[in-house]
């Protein structure tokens, strides 16, 4: 994710601070030079990051701390504040008829983020469709044909052409049924003058409402120079960044915003179309302080639980909130918890699960939990239907059966009987709080600790 | 592409022959005006000279372009002390006076995406051949300045440059060559350039498609193919790549083709499953040659992927793309110090004929020549 070393340094350096009450030049230089580290290594502007580094020291030494906040606390709040400046908001996406322009250098994944693009506007209930104007890439129509295929969108584009300008004017026209045009161009970078004029020519023709960047996390120092020359040709609105499945930090992208005045829109985390997010400035910046990130675990909560229901139309997620809580539930819940997405960046999001603790957690902790889950799931198929929704009938016998039926260990079955009954209770103390809002719930487990996974708690 | 790095370096020299010069008046025996011209302007001629008049005492004048395999240890120790023969003027640089400019270095070496481990190592180097110890030199401080410079930067790009095209000439034929990266650095393109440039030096070659992933990959090196007119070995999307670049072998084996360059899937480092297509790959095939592409353009990460690239299937040498869209430089200067291995070319355009050869010694000459102008 985008500057998580940050997070886990910036939360060792700021240790140090604990317990003070008064903070000297020396502690403040001792933070700074974290910070500095941390962003340099993140790919961020050099310049970007002296100017941000010196606000803070100026700052921390100059500011009066509030009464009774502590010095940690006080460099904290400044360091949070120079951060949501330097980050902005998010790039406001109308959900709307619009026409997006997609530019950016060779490989830099403009051709994947139309598809993803395209698929989250398709979820947000309008009707997307992809221009393909790459002419020159051998192979470029293909790869964006089937991408569009993927997400299930409206695709244009024209395989013989060499005229991305008539592509573009043509594609708008046969694709007109469509609310949200996303143009994809040909990778170009700053230095190639008749590539520039020529998205220059391209983005008359379109008009575009908004024209995205798009940046591969890995960019370095050179995301200042090319930010600013497709912001002189065609006016960037907002900055994607991709791949950021990888160990890239994506710093580039904060340099990129800083330089086009424009914010961040879209996240890009791996190879199909769903592995998409909005930016979020608070989550960002949560995640980054090491403070979880709730707003995204709960739209992807939300998003998973809808899924899951698509599936099966007998099941609503609310009806946990009422009544008993069967293994059919239970299933349920984890059949959402696997549409989430790998369970490591799950749990990176849930307050005091991600950053330091998933440090300090073996490397394939995740991976053995996972595959208990699926040991799990396996035991359940062998289950009768009485017995799924009244497990706790369930005896030796049973278990014996279920285990050889099943092929798990009769000590797994018990484990997820001890698992059901745990998750129960749990259920049962959220039932209190009326309707199934997943924000409320993530934050009433927040102050209950905050080192709950939610009901798969126990299972950590 | 290396511009950008080359005015900053610049910086750091004049900052840091301003101290060493500094110094060098308090400690230096104080020659007159006029013997100090007549010494300079000897000096043009000292190179040649050199060796012949001092030959016991070690030739003073070429630093580590001869000596590539000189270990740390050595080359630290290095030049200065083999230069102490033929002194003009004695020097003493304390540590603290070289803060300011090896701090102004390191931000100039940040800016340029040298990657940070690398950058330290460059200043430790620069320290310790420079900081401490009475150090004497033969022309002025200013070529302790810049043979230090000189030394570091060798040191870590110049690591066994070897010339890919003596390679092939000497190797049993067909010489295999897989190409890996991640995701979007430009391996395909950067497959169909070597297939020209291999023409041009007189090796046929087949392209081998081991992207059996990726959307609109067989028809991407297809195309290629065609415009180059080789011949092109694909399989169904989906396939085995192991099995493209093993077909692609035997039909260079039965057609007496040169070369096989086996492309393959782009991949991010982290992902583990596609990582060990790769070592399997590896394994199964075990290619002549594995060039690691990168882009001019990556920054820190660049060290990150050059690394687990490595592990995977060990890189012999590396192909840095975009290198016209880069005026930094210094993913170059990163990924040749972690895989210990050469960049070989450089991708500098989008036409077919945009690959250069890499010459380490020439591009530090070229570095350094900045401020001489």
């Amino acid at each position: 994710m985008v500057l998580d070393d940050l997070g886990s340094s910036l939360r060792g350096t700021l240790d140090t601070l604990r317990g003070k009450s008064r903070i000297s030049e020396e502690d403040v230089d001792k933070v700074v030079k974290e910070i500095q580290r941390s962003l340099l290594q993140a790919d961020v502007d050099v310049d970007l990051v002296m100017d941000l580094s010196e606000s803070i020291t100026e700052r921390s030494l100059e500011e009066e701390p509030p009464g009774g906040t502590s010095a940690r606390d006080h460099v904290l709040r400044i360091v949070y504040e120079e951060l949501v400046g330097l980050v902005g908001d998010s790039t406001p996406i109308p959900l709307e008829e619009q026409t997006i322009m997609l530019a950016g250098l060779q490989g830099s994944g403009k051709t994947t983020t139309a598809a993803k693009m395209a698929w989250w506007f398709s979820k947000k209930g309008l009707r997307p469709a992809i221009v393909q104007t790459d002419t020159f890439r051998p192979g470029a129509y293909e790869q964006a044909a089937e991408m569009a295929d993927r997400a299930e969108v409206d695709f244009y584009g024209e395989p013989d052409s060499d005229d991305p300008v008539q592509i573009a004017r043509d594609g708008l026209a046969a694709t007109a049924d469509a609310d949200v045009h996303i143009v994809d161009t040909a990778g170009r970078h700053a230095l190639e003058d008749d590539l520039i004029a020529e998205i220059e020519e391209i983005e008359g023709v379109v008009e575009p409402d908004r024209s995205l960047l798009v940046l591969d996390a890995a960019i370095g120092q050179g995301a200042k120079q090319q930010a600013r020359q497709f912001d002189a040709s065609v006016g960037i609105d907002g900055v994607a960044i991709t791949k950021l499945d990888g160990t890239a930090k994506g710093g580039g992208s904060l340099t990129a915003v800083n330089e086009t005045d424009s914010t961040i829109a879209f996240l890009g985390s791996g190879e199909t179309v769903q592995d998409i997010e909005r930016f979020e400035p608070d989550s960002f910046i949560s995640r980054l302080l090491g403070m979880g990130d709730l707003k995204q675990l709960t739209e992807r909560v939300e998003r998973a639980m809808e899924e899951t229901q698509d599936d099966d139309e007998d099941w609503d997620p609310e009806d946990l909130m009422k009544g008993e809580f069967t293994l059919h539930d239970m299933q349920k819940q984890m059949q959402a918890m696997d549409n989430m997405g790998p369970l490591d960046q799950v749990m990176d999001m849930i307050p005091g699960m991600g950053g330091g603790l998933m440090d300090e957690l073996p490397d394939d902790a995740m991976d053995v939990t996972q595959e208990r889950m699926r040991g799990f799931e396996v035991i359940m198929d062998s289950m009768t239907e009485a017995e799924m929704a009244d497990p706790r009938s369930v005896g030796a016998s049973q278990i014996r059966r279920i285990a050889r039926g099943s092929g798990q260990p009769e000590d797994r079955v018990r484990e997820l009987l001890d698992q059901h009954k745990m998750m129960a209770q749990t259920m049962q103390q959220f039932q209190g709080m009326g309707d199934g809002d997943m924000q409320r719930m993530m934050s009433k487990m927040q102050q209950q600790g905050g080192g709950g996974g939610g009901g798969f708690g126990g299972m950590f | 592409m290396f511009d950008g790095l080359k005015d900053k370096l610049s910086n750091f020299r004049e900052d840091a022959e301003e101290v060493a010069e500094e110094n060098a008046e308090e400690l230096a025996d104080q020659p007159d005006d006029e013997a100090a011209d007549t010494e300079a302007a000897a000096a043009d001629s000292a190179p040649e000279d050199a060796p012949a008049t001092a030959d016991a005492a070690a030739p003073a004048t070429e630093p580590a372009g001869e000596q590539p395999d000189a270990d740390d240890e050595e080359s630290s120790a290095g030049f200065v002390s083999r230069a102490a023969s033929m002194a003009r003027g004695r020097v003493v640089i304390d540590e603290a006076d070289l803060e300011a400019p090896l701090r102004e270095l390191e931000f100039a070496l940040l800016e340029s995406d040298v990657e940070m481990s690398v950058v330290e190592e460059i200043l430790d180097q620069i320290r310790g051949d420079l900081v401490g110890e009475e150090r004497k030199f033969t022309e002025s401080t200013d070529t302790l300045i810049e043979d230090a410079l000189r030394e570091a930067l060798l040191s870590v790009i110049d690591v066994g440059q070897f010339d890919l095209v003596d390679e092939i000439e000497s190797a049993s034929k067909p010489v295999t060559i897989v190409f890996t990266g991640v995701n979007g650095v430009g391996k395909t393109t950067t497959i169909a350039k070597l297939a020209r440039y291999l023409e041009s030096e007189g090796f046929s070659s087949v392209l081998a498609n081991g992207d059996t992933y990726r959307a609109g990959a067989n028809q991407q090196i297809e195309e290629h193919a065609e415009a180059l007119g080789v011949k092109c070995i694909t399989h169904e999307q989906g396939g085995d790549p192991t099995a493209v670049v093993y077909d692609a072998v035997e039909y260079a084996d039965a057609n007496d083709v040169d070369v096989v360059l086996g492309d393959t899937a782009g991949r991010l480092h982290t992902s583990d499953d596609l990582m060990s297509q790769l070592e399997k790959l590896d394994r199964v095939v075990d290619p002549d040659v594995t060039v690691f592409v990168d882009e001019a353009v990556a920054g820190q990460d660049a060290v990150n992927r050059a690394r687990e690239f490595d592990e995977a299937s060990a890189v012999d040498g590396t192909i840095l793309t975009m290198a016209d869209a880069d005026s930094q430089g210094g993913a170059a200067i990163s990924v040749s110090h972690v895989t210990g291995k050469p960049i070989l070319f450089l991708g500098t355009g989008q036409a077919y004929e945009d690959l250069e050869p890499f010459d380490p010694d020439a591009l530090v000459d070229d570095l350094l020549a900045a401020s001489d102008d």
